[in-house]
Formats: structure tokens, C-alpha cells, sequence
């Protein structure tokens, strides 16, 4: 308990850092505020080499990142839905975490060069294809363009889905804000408001029983009434995650096929625990202690 | 309603009972509607364990009821389209004391006259079951003809291959009155409309005593509350169904057989633990009388786990993901209430299976079947007359 009330203090100078004005100030701020803020150990780190930032505010079934590093260093812990938390130290800057995080929550920063120049690497999942020497707009968390970088480096790691990884310098100031680049190019004509995803009939609505979304289709269609029915009867949102994430899609789908409005079909029957929990935990000690 | 709706047999409730006796009833060529105030399987049939336990079963006629059921289950998962994830694994029932294990071994010996089979094992001999078991168990009795369902599957394969062969299905349709006049039954009043039928067959689980109020008849069931723990999805790990004697106690009310810790007998807390075919093993349970609460408690929960840890230590490292609770619908001896009811032709009644409803469907389905078509059944039913409390 006392580690997740650090790591959410810690997350909330995080967050403090990376809409607050300038990188670097803010990062000497939370430096007087605790040596051990991650972000702060980076950023120092960050004027030797090349160290991996991790920005994850995600607290969802999500690991890649442990297993990415071979050196260690960053750690998720028994409890999948935790934040990572990163070494500095130990990372050799490799940036297969960058390439392999789903959420592209993760960067490198290297201000190992000087002269007020940083550095920063991100994931690249766009159509057009980056290239060394070209000027690329740089963007922040919110996609708020900061200015221009020139991309000093374009490397691809992955496998066979493979993500590219685009090195770009930027003033030292955005080091921590910059999370992510597109082309001049794609500039031109950009709709202002981006419409809802809709996927394809076998993206899975339910990822952890797997179930696609033309099987909840199927099953929508054919007189259910309520999403628990819906539920029992294709076990859509009866997995690990307990329906967190597919909840919504499945209550439009349930709406539109049976012909309610979302808000009358209600949101099931949620029971607890509302996140998993072990045997042992669950049935220890005193049953005031028992979390759900 | 401009629709003038008719049916030759309405059936109330889409549970596991109802879906049953409308897929006899249509395999007999019979017009059947069935009317489900909510949704198929959103009752008790949707919120409990798939155990077909025999050796759980009182010797007698609740016994020979279960083994016909039990010998329809294999013919229904061939012709049911949906997958009834039917497994014949037997079922294994373990016991914490010396005393517990002498009652098992009496029951085993009346279960075994009445024609099943069941043996009885050493805590050694367990190690063949199960990988480990808690340090207090003192052996068990292992039935091989136990086995385990998909409840929903069930209720929803029944109920769609009903249809298929004609039986309409109303969801959401509420039954408001039933009209009698000349002690026959003559029409179902609903939200959907009137529909004129001659007969009508109770299997509205928790809500029967409503319906038989329609018509004027108590009809003794009471909710009951069953909770229990749902765990993330692991590889196969249980070879068969695993209960403790108390579970056996809480249900048939054996006083041997009783938990003997305070708050447990409150909860009516029985353990049993089953491993469906997705994977995730599920965790009961407890008999509780709570009025139509169906929600789940921290205090049960915990109840639960603990007592989980105390039969299959293992268990402890399972993530629990959710947790249930349905309400069985609950006679005064535990028995189902099935059969005809004095003065009003035409109204049967096939409810207050307690926590067998799963397991009794198939051959209530069937007992029913020959009743409303042919006024007479292939097992006597008279011992599960609603004129037996009185």
C-alpha cells in the first residue's frame, strides 16, 4: 500500500513535469522534491548517455516493457495492472522497450551532446517513412506541436511487426515533453475532430476471452436484452480484465442491434472483486482487511 | 394488442427447467410458448455451478430421479447444437473428521443399494484425484457417474432447439394473471398480450410463489442464496468435481455433517470446486435466506476462500476475478415440487429444485412432457407433490 501511494505521488510530479513549463525546470523542481523520482534520476542520467523514460499512466493488464529489457531494468512486478518502474542506471539506452511498449509510453532521451541540444527518441507507427536529415514537426502528449526537430536517426526494431524508432533534436527545454513526431507532409489537411474507431468484424472486442467483434454481433442479434445476458450467453467481458475495456463497445453494439438507448441497457451487474485478487489474500486474516 | 396470441402449453420461466420441459414437450410435437419475465438463464440457471452430482442426492426416489437425468445428459450434448461442455468426471466428496467420514461411508452404503456407485477413499488414495489436499482431510467418497455442465449452455442450447422446432420464446414478457374459470386454466394475461392456452407449467424458479398466488395456490419456495468465487483461467488442474461433507450437510441438512464453526453455519458454507471448460475453477458456496438479495458479500467471500484453502491448499495462488450469487429456488425439504395441483385442471407445477435445478433438468423436463401430454409419467412423481408439506 505504501509503495502505490508513492508511485501515485511520484506519477502525479510526472504529470506535473510533462504538461509544466519547461523540461528542464520542472525537472530540477521534483529533483528538490525526492531523489528517488525516476524521472528525475533519468533526466540526470540523460547527460552521459542515452536512458530510457518511461511515462506510463496505464494501470491495465500491460508487461511488454518488463520483458523487452535485457538488462532488467525496467520492472513491472507481480501485479500486471502496476506501472512500470525504470532503473536509469542499469539501461543501456538499446530502446527495444521504445519499440515494443503497445501504448508508445516510452522514450529515450540523450543529452549527452550539450550545447542546450537533446536527443529524444520515439515510436513511429505512421504511413510515411522518416529519414535521416529531414525536419520533422515535433509533438507533445496532447499531439500540440512544440516546433521543429531535425531527425538525426530512423532505425527499425521489433521483429516482424516492426515499429521505427526516430531519433530527433530538439532544444533541451521539450526533452520531456516530446512525445512523438510526424511529417511536414501530413500537415496539409487534417480533420479536426477524429471520429470514433470502428473495427473490422475479427478485431477483438473481448481480448481476454478473445472474442471478435463479429461473434458479439452475432450474438447481439439474436434477442438478447441486457448486457449480463449478452455476457452468459458469449462470455464477452467475462475475462481477466473483468469487461474494463470492452464494456462500451458491447453496450453500443448490444444498443444498436437491439434498438435501446445505451443508458437503458445499464452497465450489467458489476460484482466485486473489481480488480483480481488472490485466494490467500482474499481469505486472510480478518475480513475488514479484505480489499476489494 | 390486436394479435390474438394461443398456445397449446405456455411455459413460465426461461431457466434451466422451463428450456427443458419446452424441448421435450416440442420433441413430442407439442405447440409450446415460453414466456421469461427477464432473459433465458438470467435466474438461477444462469448464476450457478455446473455440478451433476448424484452422490449428493438423497437415497430413494431423489436418487432414481438424478440417475435418469444423469443418463439423458450424454443423448442432449449430441443433439443440442451449442456445446453443453459435458464431462463425465466424476465427483469426489471429502471429509475433515473421523465422524464425517463414518456418515459418508453410511450414505455410501444406501447410495450403492439405490444403484450408484461410489467408493469410498483413504487420504493416500486421494493423491490419485487431486495433486494435494489440506492436511485436516480424512478421506472422501468418489462417485465416477458425477459430472459436470455449462449451466447457460445447457439453458440456452434447450432453448434454442426448442425453437428450432417451434416453440415460441417471449423475453421480457411478464405474466400479470392467469384466468381459471370452470377450474381449468384458459388464458395467460402478460405485458405482451393474452394468450389462450388450457395448459400452463410453472417453472419460474424463485418467482413461483407469485404465479401460484395467481391461482390461489401457496407454492412453498423461498430464495436461497449461493455465492460464489470465479478464478482467472489456468490449465486444466482439476481432474474432477471436488466438494466437502459439509456442502452434503448445508444441503440435505444432515446433522453429522453440519459445519461446526459458527459464522459457517450462518452462511451455510459448503465447499465445492469445479474447473469449466474455459478454465477458470469455480469456488462455492454458501446457502443463505436473504429475501430476492442477490448480491455478494465480503463476508461470504471471505468465507469462501478461506475454506477453499483449508480443503485444496493450491488454490491459494489463484487469482479470484468475480464473484456471483444466485438464488436457487428453495422447498421446505429441499426436494423439487412437481406435478398437478387439486381444483385447477391444466396448471403444473415443475419448480423448488433447490440446488439441483441443473442437475434434475433433463428428466423433469421429460417427467413433465408426460404429464401435460399424457396425464401419466414414466417415474413416480407423487413424492414430489405439492401436497406433501401439508
Amino acid at each position: 500500500m505504501k509503495e502505490r501511494k508513492e508511485r501515485k505521488e511520484s506519477k502525479e510530479r510526472e504529470e506535473g513535469k510533462a504538461t509544466g513549463e519547461g523540461g528542464r525546470g520542472a525537472a530540477r523542481d521534483a529533483l528538490q522534491g525526492g531523489r528517488d523520482d525516476p524521472w528525475t534520476a533519468a533526466w540526470e542520467v540523460s547527460r552521459r548517455k542515452a536512458v530510457a523514460v518511461v511515462d506510463c499512466r496505464q494501470e491495465i493488464p500491460c508487461d511488454p516493457c518488463e520483458t523487452a529489457c535485457r538488462k532488467g531494468a525496467i520492472r513491472v512486478g507481480d501485479d500486471v495492472c502496476a506501472l512500470p518502474i525504470s532503473e536509469p542506471e542499469t539501461c543501456d539506452g538499446c530502446g527495444r522497450c521504445v519499440a515494443l511498449c503497445p501504448g508508445m509510453a516510452i522514450y529515450l532521451i540523450d543529452r549527452s551532446a550539450d550545447g542546450g541540444k537533446a536527443a529524444v527518441t520515439v515510436p513511429y507507427e505512421m504511413g510515411e517513412e522518416p529519414r535521416a536529415g529531414m525536419e520533422a514537426r515535433v509533438v507533445d502528449g496532447e499531439g500540440k506541436e512544440l516546433g521543429r526537430g531535425k531527425i538525426l536517426e530512423v532505425r527499425a526494431m521489433g521483429g516482424a511487426a516492426a515499429t521505427l524508432l526516430v531519433k530527433v533534436e530538439v532544444p533541451e527545454t521539450w526533452a520531456l515533453k516530446v512525445r512523438g513526431v510526424r511529417l511536414r507532409q501530413m500537415f496539409i489537411e487534417e480533420p479536426e475532430e477524429v471520429e470514433g474507431y470502428r473495427g473490422t468484424g475479427d478485431c477483438l472486442i473481448c481480448r481476454c476471452e478473445e472474442i471478435a467483434r463479429a461473434e458479439v454481433e452475432k450474438a447481439a442479434g439474436s434477442g438478447f436484452r441486457s448486457l449480463a445476458a449478452l455476457r452468459r450467453a458469449s462470455r464477452v467481458g467475462l475475462g481477466y480484465c473483468q469487461g474494463r475495456f470492452c464494456r462500451e463497445p458491447l453496450r453500443e453494439e448490444l444498443a444498436r442491434k437491439c434498438g435501446r438507448g445505451v443508458e437503458e441497457l445499464g452497465i450489467g451487474s458489476p460484482r466485486p472483486p473489481l480488480r483480481p485478487v488472490k485466494i490467500s489474500r482474499l481469505g486472510g486474516g480478518d475480513v475488514r482487511d479484505t480489499q476489494f | 394488442m390486436s394479435e390474438i396470441l394461443s398456445s397449446e402449453v405456455v411455459i413460465v420461466g426461461g431457466g434451466v427447467i422451463g428450456a427443458a420441459t419446452a424441448y421435450f414437450l416440442c420433441k413430442e410435437g407439442a405447440e409450446v410458448m415460453v414466456i421469461e419475465a427477464d432473459d433465458l438463464a438470467s435466474g438461477a440457471s444462469g448464476a450457478c455451478d455446473g455440478f451433476v452430482s448424484l452422490q449428493t442426492k438423497m437415497p430413494g426416489v431423489h436418487l432414481a430421479m438424478a440417475l435418469e437425468s444423469a443418463r439423458l445428459f450424454p443423448s442432449l450434448a449430441e443433439d443440442l447444437e451449442v456445446n453443453i461442455e459435458y464431462n463425465p468426471c466424476g465427483g469426489l466428496m471429502l471429509a475433515t473428521s473421523q465422524e464425517q467420514m463414518k456418515e459418508l461411508r453410511a450414505r455410501a452404503k444406501a447410495l450403492k443399494s439405490g444403484g450408484l456407485e461410489v467408493e469410498m477413499l483413504s487420504p493416500a488414495e486421494l493423491k490419485e484425484y487431486l495433486p494435494e489436499v489440506g492436511k485436516g482431510i480424512k478421506g472422501g467418497s468418489f462417485c465416477p457417474q458425477d459430472a459436470q455442465v455449462n449451466p447457460i449452455s445447457l439453458t440456452l442450447g434447450l432453448a434454442q432447439k426448442a425453437q428450432e422446432m417451434g416453440a415460441t420464446i417471449l423475453r421480457g414478457c411478464q405474466v400479470e394473471n392467469i384466468v381459471v374459470t370452470n377450474n381449468r386454466v384458459r388464458e395467460v394475461h402478460t405485458t405482451a398480450g393474452n394468450i389462450h392456452s388450457r395448459r400452463v407449467v410453472c417453472a419460474a424458479g424463485i418467482g413461483s410463489n407469485q404465479i401460484g398466488k395467481m391461482i390461489i395456490v401457496d407454492v412453498p419456495v423461498l430464495p436461497q442464496r449461493g455465492q460464489i468465487l470465479v478464478t482467472e483461467q489456468r490449465d486444466p488442474i482439476l481432474k474432477c468435481l471436488v466438494s466437502g461433507a459439509e456442502y452434503l450437510g448445508t444441503k440435505a441438512n444432515i446433522p453429522e455433517l453440519l459445519p461446526t464453526d459458527e459464522e459457517a453455519a450462518k452462511l451455510g458454507l459448503g465447499f465445492t470446486a469445479e474447473q469449466t471448460a474455459s478454465g477458470n475453477v469455480l469456488l462455492g458456496s454458501t446457502r443463505e435466506f436473504v429475501g430476492f438479495d442477490s448480491n455478494t458479500t465480503p463476508e461470504a467471500m471471505n468465507a469462501i476462500a478461506r475454506n477453499a484453502m483449508r480443503f485444496l491448499p493450491w488454490v491459494e495462488d489463484l487469482d479470484v476475478i468475480r464473484s456471483f450469487a444466485g438464488l436457487r429456488p428453495c422447498s421446505p425439504d429441499g426436494l423439487p415440487i412437481l406435478g398437478t395441483v387439486k381444483g385447477v385442471k391444466g396448471f403444473y407445477l415443475a419448480t423448488g429444485h433447490s440446488g439441483d435445478g441443473v442437475c434434475l433438468a433433463p428428466i423433469t423436463g421429460k417427467l413433465l412432457s408426460e404429464l401435460v401430454l399424457d396425464g401419466e409419467t414414466s417415474l413416480d412423481i407423487e413424492p414430489f407433490s405439492l401436497y406433501r408439506f401439508k
